[in-house]
């Protein structure tokens, strides 16, 4: 009988110490898979956010937003690669900073192709800035 | 006459090289570290935004505290969900100067050392803060790095009992720029 029960606890432990440990480890959101909540271009989510910063961030901080827009710019800062999209403004726009943990098809855009990113957005600084982004085809 | 035309050409140069005299950056990596003999967490953010007025030494920076990424996904939430409250809080700020911008050239490649004060604001709350860093000029190019500490609980900060061992009271924040010239 107390072999019984000395091997419940082992085995609940055992249970315990995996489940901690696949918290402790649980692996970033996997964004290639990961649905789009909202889908938008990304001058309306800028205009979203200079016209008010609050309400923008109670709809989209957290949220796997989808992007369309044409490229304004492209940056490569420490290996890692942000394109910036055109939101109507001439200093601001929505950057899309690529996921560091997905391997991207492709990592040069063109200034003005039209092209799709989804990421997490984070809020609104100069840009909004989105991040963990991979291109959408 | 001819002194007229000097002086609207002296002025002219005036402006000329005044106008250089800000820069900025949004892609500022901005980094911090916590140490504890049970566990070391750091995480990037590269993606502040800097401006430095080298007429005045005035200097902001902005960061948005969701754009900090971790190695560990439980780390990141706990960070955003608990500590810093991001949905709440979501930016970071420091708006101050650079007290020693006369002793700095930022037209002439070489190092220099730099004394920053200003306000930091963290999780709403706003300290004021002192910290030196260096600027390095080569080749035209502008870089800015900074290191210092935050005591956590001075910005009502609070970690709970259970991972109390895992997390610095203090941690350190590392700042790196680079910067560009704003054309206006």
């Amino acid at each position: 009988m107390k072999k019984v029960i000395l091997i419940g606890v082992l085995v609940l432990g055992a249970i315990g110490a995996i489940t901690a440990y696949l918290v402790y480890n649980k692996p970033h959101k996997n964004m290639e898979k990961a649905a789009a909540d909202i889908a938008l271009e990304a001058e309306t989510l800028f205009t979203a956010y200079k016209t008010d910063e609050q309400a923008a961030d109670a709809q989209y901080l957290d949220k796997v937003v989808q992007v369309s827009g044409t490229v304004k710019g492209v940056s490569q800062e420490g290996g890692k690669t942000s394109v910036t999209l055109d939101s109507g403004d001439q200093m601001s726009g929505v950057v899309c900073e690529l996921d560091e943990l997905t391997k991207h098809p492709r990592t040069d855009f063109q200034v003005g192709e039209q092209v799709t990113f989804k990421g997490m957005c984070t809020g609104f600084l100069l840009d909004v800035v989105l991040v963990r982004c991979v291109e959408v085809q | 006459m001819k002194k007229g035309i000097l002086l609207s050409l002296m002025s002219l140069f005036f402006v000329v090289s005044m106008s250089g005299q800000k820069y900025f950056t949004r892609d500022g990596k901005i980094s911090f570290f916590s140490d504890t003999p049970l566990e070391k967490i750091e995480a990037h953010n590269s993606k502040a935004t800097s401006v430095l007025d080298a007429s005045n030494g005035n200097l902001e920076f902005a960061v948005l505290i969701k754009a900090f990424q971790f190695e560990k996904a439980l780390m990141q939430e706990h960070f955003n969900e608990n500590y810093m409250e991001s949905s709440k809080f979501p930016k970071s700020s420091f708006k101050g100067k650079v007290t020693n911008i006369k002793d700095i050239n930022l037209k002439k490649d070489g190092e220099y050392n730099a004394t920053v004060k200003g306000q930091l604001t963290i999780h709403g709350v706003t300290k004021d803060v002192e910290t030196t860093g260096k600027f390095v000029v080569a080749g035209g190019k502008i870089s800015a790095k900074s290191a210092f500490n935050v005591a956590v609980a001075d910005y009502n900060i609070t970690i709970p009992a259970v991972v109390r061992d895992n997390i610095a009271k203090t941690v350190k924040i590392a700042v790196d720029i680079k910067f560009e010239e704003l054309k206006q």
